[in-house]
């Protein structure tokens, strides 16, 4: 009999069994697969995704091998800010998601997920989770309406059957536990994109670039290996057009959102994997907890890669659980209270906000007039330009930046005119032209 | 180990397909019931993908039934399908909806284009939007005096009656007949119209004793009368504030002091809502490299849209100790609230202590019109003189002066006490029957009570379906509230019943779940 059984091993299972066995309980953590291993992610980590890691004492281990930044460039139609996520902001919100502010980094990086869940899961492990891989969740065993445990199927056909007080569905998107339990999905949102990605090698731009034109993006981030992640991606509905080939059409993205990019990968790069791809993005909500179970990770919510969030928001979770669950397993609260501390956190105004902000940008409708001018209204000002960095990263609350009085007021402290910028030049053509299908 | 990690990078091939191509040949193969090619084909789909999609039985494909009989092909074409084509294709939403839903006014800001006129038809296709799915909340009419009940026509022409939290009106002075007695008297004796600006000869004898009644319950002798509230809080901000000068002012202060201080200096911080450490942070910064220059702080009494206010006594001696002024707003609190009406000055025993206060008669005193009041008289020559909104603005009507003046002395009689005493057991009744049924009532006990929602698409549908089941109640949102923090906000009268107050609340709470389903949202209103 485990304390907790958590199914899924990655960013949100393997951090939920680490801290947990920090604190002392007994825990089972499985995966069908095995580690080291990728799974479908262009693995970006924003720094209070680092933090968390750093919290947790493995930061270290990951920068050993990977590159990180901490000022990042982001163009939208040739409009460049520059910034990074400020200090204040990030202690601010680990004070307010996790009551304490300590371990907050300003950098990011971009870990391959062979390198990033191998440490989550070594770590697990170290810290007292017993880790079972290339195990096979198949059957959740349900007692008088509760989940009391796991059976499930060995890479050598070998049957478990394996019993706890609590089963945590960290098993992503997909999640084989919300399907076993027949949860529905809330908030659903299909509108999404879709992305395609390989790893580059060749040249070396330093920090990360992000780069929006028209209804497509494209990024460019230094990762594992002396590689670059190069990423396109726009709306689903242009993704049969796309598909059509794949090479070409990534090739023709970057070359239509930044010329200077598409020329680095063309002229310089060696691409070094296939191309990877997904439009399997539309974002949902799923109940969050029930008699003898609990999600987190994409499990409880899955959302558009667009602000490469994911991974961070599935350490968040684990935090947030780990501390509920814990506060349960030692008799201080009732599993009642612990749950519906979790929920208050996950359901949350800022929360939904954030989720709003996410779907709303997954659409990829070419930038409004007002945005634009909002980003040339930022350039110069530092202070705002970070605050909205911090803002698009789910750090600072939407409601923060995006409030009359804020807005208002980087009118009037504007110290760039839109002038300098062919998007305005004659802003209803360029506009029609974006709504035209690039591969079609 | 990480370099375990580069190691295996060399195995996979630059070659292989990509997962989208071996995923079509795999739905192909499945729905022809070919096992060995979907299996054949598995093996090449990439790691990334097999380790996502983990619903997918990958692995084990060779052991389907290829006839297809138990449904298991049948699932593995479903899954494969959902996963590789675009999926609003199968769920369509309604054009309209989902425009009205998404969009919140700052979208329209800053229009493109050099034909004034012409740029804002893309503003004007939204607000359709929203009137043609009745989520539009503005510019209803009143078909009849707006009681404790108002019957109201919405800006499609359809009407419907329910009850009122949508005036501001706090002592129910509108239908109050010795306040419609001191209207009438007025219209005998001096007609409708002022006829002129303040400065000129706008004002009647009326309006001197008013400024006198006004000083006597703000404890502040020299008062200067405005055609409005907002005239008030622009009219004394720009009044005072130069270019050179700065403006400390909380985020969430009302809309005309804010325009005030943008149009007075480019200096403006905003603080922190109600966060009076911070304000001695910024002062201290900024008197540490500007000592020369004047500092304006800036705050509402009792906030409009959140129902709190700051600890004006921490707030006044801070900006004494670094030389700023403090300018207070106490439009919704003065009359309605605090000892004798005096507000949250009266409940912090400041009455007579804060450097300037400014008010508005629109929520209290059943009138149009606003005040600016301090101790100094030589302040009030040069608001007059250089806040334009006083000297070049036609005065208040003689009516209206004369309803201000009867409803500050109920205001300030034992009937005002009872008056405040009936409107805060509706208050308490509304909020402790909303936040029984596990709403979250913003802020303290006060005549504006603020149903936090959140999201903004459900609150224009719950507003939507609470305008035909008989409560009228403003839902405000972007830009009055941050993006994600709409509201609805009910203002009280003191002619609610209790009972008429938790009717409300119990249709109120069915509006917001009934919408909440029908968006099929999981989301609660937790700030954080
Ligand atoms: C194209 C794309 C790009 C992205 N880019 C980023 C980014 O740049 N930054 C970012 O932060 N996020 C990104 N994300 C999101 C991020 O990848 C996910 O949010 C994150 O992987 C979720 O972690 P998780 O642990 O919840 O689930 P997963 O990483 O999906 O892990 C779930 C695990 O559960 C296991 N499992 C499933 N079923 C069973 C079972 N029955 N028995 C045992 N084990 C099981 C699986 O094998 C898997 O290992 C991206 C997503 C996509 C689609
Ligand atoms: C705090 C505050 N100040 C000023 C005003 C402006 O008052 P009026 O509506 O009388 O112009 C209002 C009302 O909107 C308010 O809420």
């Amino acid at each position: 009999m485990y304390d907790a059984i958590v199914v899924g091993a990655r960013c949100a299972g393997a951090s939920t069994a680490l801290l947990l066995a920090r604190q002392g309980h007994r825990v089972l953590v499985v995966d069908r697969s095995s580690f080291p291993s990728d799974v479908i992610s262009t693995h970006f980590l924003w720094p209070h995704g680092m933090s968390y890691l750093n919290r947790w004492g493995l930061l270290d281990q990951v920068t050993a091998v990977t590159p990180t930044h901490t000022t990042i460039d982001i163009v939208n139609d040739g409009i460049r800010l520059t910034g990074s996520v400020p200090t204040d902001l990030l202690r601010e919100h680990f004070r307010d998601l996790h009551g304490d502010d300590s371990g907050v980094v300003q950098s990011y990086a971009s870990v391959r997920r062979r390198v990033l869940d191998e440490i989550l899961v070594e770590a697990a492990a170290k810290a007292g989770a017993e880790v079972r891989t290339n195990f096979t969740v198949r059957e959740l065993i349900v007692s008088d309406g509760r989940v009391v445990g796991v059976r499930g199927r060995a890479a050598d056909g070998q049957v478990f059957e394996e019993r706890a007080r609590i089963v945590v569905g960290a098993d992503g998107r997909n999640s084989f536990v919300a399907r076993a339990l027949d949860l529905p999905k809330y908030d659903e949102r299909p509108r999404c994109t879709f992305a395609y990605w390989s790893y580059w090698s060749g040249f070396d731009l330093g920090s990360g670039q992000i780069h929006r034109r028209g209804r497509l993006g494209c990024a460019v981030v230094p990762t594992n290996f002396a590689q670059n992640m190069v990423l396109v991606w726009g709306p689903s509905e242009w993704s049969r057009e796309f598909r059509a080939d794949v090479p070409g059409n990534t090739q023709r993205a970057l070359d239509f959102v930044s010329p200077e990019l598409g020329e680095v990968v063309r002229t310089r790069g060696t691409r070094e994997e296939r191309i990877y791809g997904t439009l399997d993005q539309s974002a949902f909500l799923r109940p969050l907890h029930g008699p003898g179970w609990v999600l987190v990770g994409d499990a409880e919510s899955a959302k558009d890669q667009c602000t490469a969030i994911g991974m961070t928001h599935a350490f968040r979770d684990a935090e947030l659980v780990s501390a509920a669950l814990g506060r349960w397993l030692t008799g201080e609260t009732s599993i009642d209270e612990s749950m519906a501390a979790y929920e208050g956190r996950r359901r949350s105004q800022n929360a939904a906000a954030y989720y709003d902000y996410v779907c709303t940008f997954a659409e990829m409708r070419p930038y409004r007039h007002d945005e634009l001018q909002l980003f040339v209204a930022l350039r110069g000002n530092q202070e705002e330009t970070d605050r909205f960095i911090a803002t698009h990263a789910d750090v600072a609350p939407v409601s923060e930046f995006f409030q009359a009085s804020n807005l208002f007021l980087l009118n009037d402290a504007a110290k760039e005119s839109s002038a300098g910028y062919a998007v305005f030049d004659d802003f209803a053509a360029t506009s029609r032209m974006y709504q035209q299908n690039l591969f079609a | 180990m990480p370099h375990q990690g580069a190691d295996t990078v060399t195995t996979t091939d630059l070659h292989q397909r990509d997962d989208g191509e071996l995923i079509e040949v795999i739905l192909h193969a499945a729905r022809h019931g070919d096992v060995e090619a979907m299996t054949r084909t598995a093996a090449e789909v990439s790691d990334m993908t097999r380790n996502w999609a983990a619903h997918i039985p990958w692995d084990d494909f060779a052991a389907l039934d290829r006839s297809g009989a138990d449904g298991e092909l049948a699932q593995i074409v479903a899954d494969l399908t959902e996963m590789w084509e675009p999926a609003h294709l199968h769920s369509p939403v309604d054009p309209d909806e989902e425009y009205a839903l998404d969009k919140n006014a700052y979208d329209f800001y800053r229009p493109a284009g050099r034909n004034l006129l012409a740029r804002t038809e893309d503003f004007y296709g939204w607000v359709q939007a929203r009137r043609r799915t009745e989520t539009w909340q503005y510019s209803r009419v009143l078909e009849a005096a707006p009681d404790s009940v108002a019957q109201i026509t919405n800006d499609l022409g359809r009407r419907t009656r329910g009850i009122n939290f949508n005036s501001q009106d706090y002592l129910s002075f509108n239908t109050h007949p010795a306040i419609r007695e001191a209207a009438t008297r007025a219209m005998r004796d001096y007609g409708p119209h002022s006829a002129g600006s303040p400065m000129v000869l706008g004002n009647t004898r009326i309006s001197d004793e008013l400024e006198v009644a006004l000083g006597e319950l703000v404890g502040l002798e020299h008062v200067t009368l405005f055609p409005t509230g907002w005239a008030a809080g622009f009219g004394a901000v720009v009044g005072l504030v130069r270019q050179s000068d700065h403006v400390l002012i909380d985020r969430l202060a009302h809309s005309c002091l804010q325009q005030g201080a943008r149009a007075a200096t480019r200096n403006v911080v905003r603080y922190e809502h109600l966060n009076v450490e911070a304000v001695r942070q910024h002062l201290v910064d900024i008197r540490s490299h500007d000592t020369r220059n004047g500092i304006l702080v800036v705050t509402d009494g009792l906030f409009s849209v959140d129902a709190d206010w700051p600890d004006l006594v921490t707030l006044q001696r801070v900006c004494r100790e670094h030389d700023a002024t403090l300018l207070v707003d106490v439009a919704h609190d003065l009359g309605s609230m605090g000892p004798g009406g005096t507000g949250v000055l009266g409940m912090q025993n400041l009455l007579g202590e804060v450097d300037i206060v400014m008010g508005a008669f629109s929520k209290t005193f059943c009138s149009n019109g606003g005040f600016v009041a301090s101790n100094s008289p030589a302040l009030k020559q040069y608001v007059k003189m250089f806040g334009g909104s006083h000297f070049f603005s036609n005065a208040l009507s003689p009516v209206q002066t004369a309803v201000v003046r009867e409803a500050a002395r109920i205001i300030r009689s034992p009937e005002g006490d009872e008056l405040r005493a009936r409107l805060f057991t509706a208050i308490h009744a509304l909020r402790d029957e909303l936040t029984g049924r596990g709403l979250t009532c913003m802020g303290e006990p006060s005549p504006i009570v603020p149903l936090l929602i959140g999201n903004e698409k459900l609150a224009r549908t719950a507003n939507r379906l609470l305008f035909d089941r008989g409560v009228l109640a403003f839902m405000v949102e972007f830009p009055v509230t941050p993006t994600g923090s709409s509201r609805f906000r009910l203002q009280v009268q003191a002619g609610h019943g209790p009972e008429e107050a938790r009717e409300a609340a119990r249709i109120i709470e069915g509006a917001i779940a009934d919408s909440r389903a029908y968006l099929s949202s999981a989301f609660g209103s937790a700030p954080r």
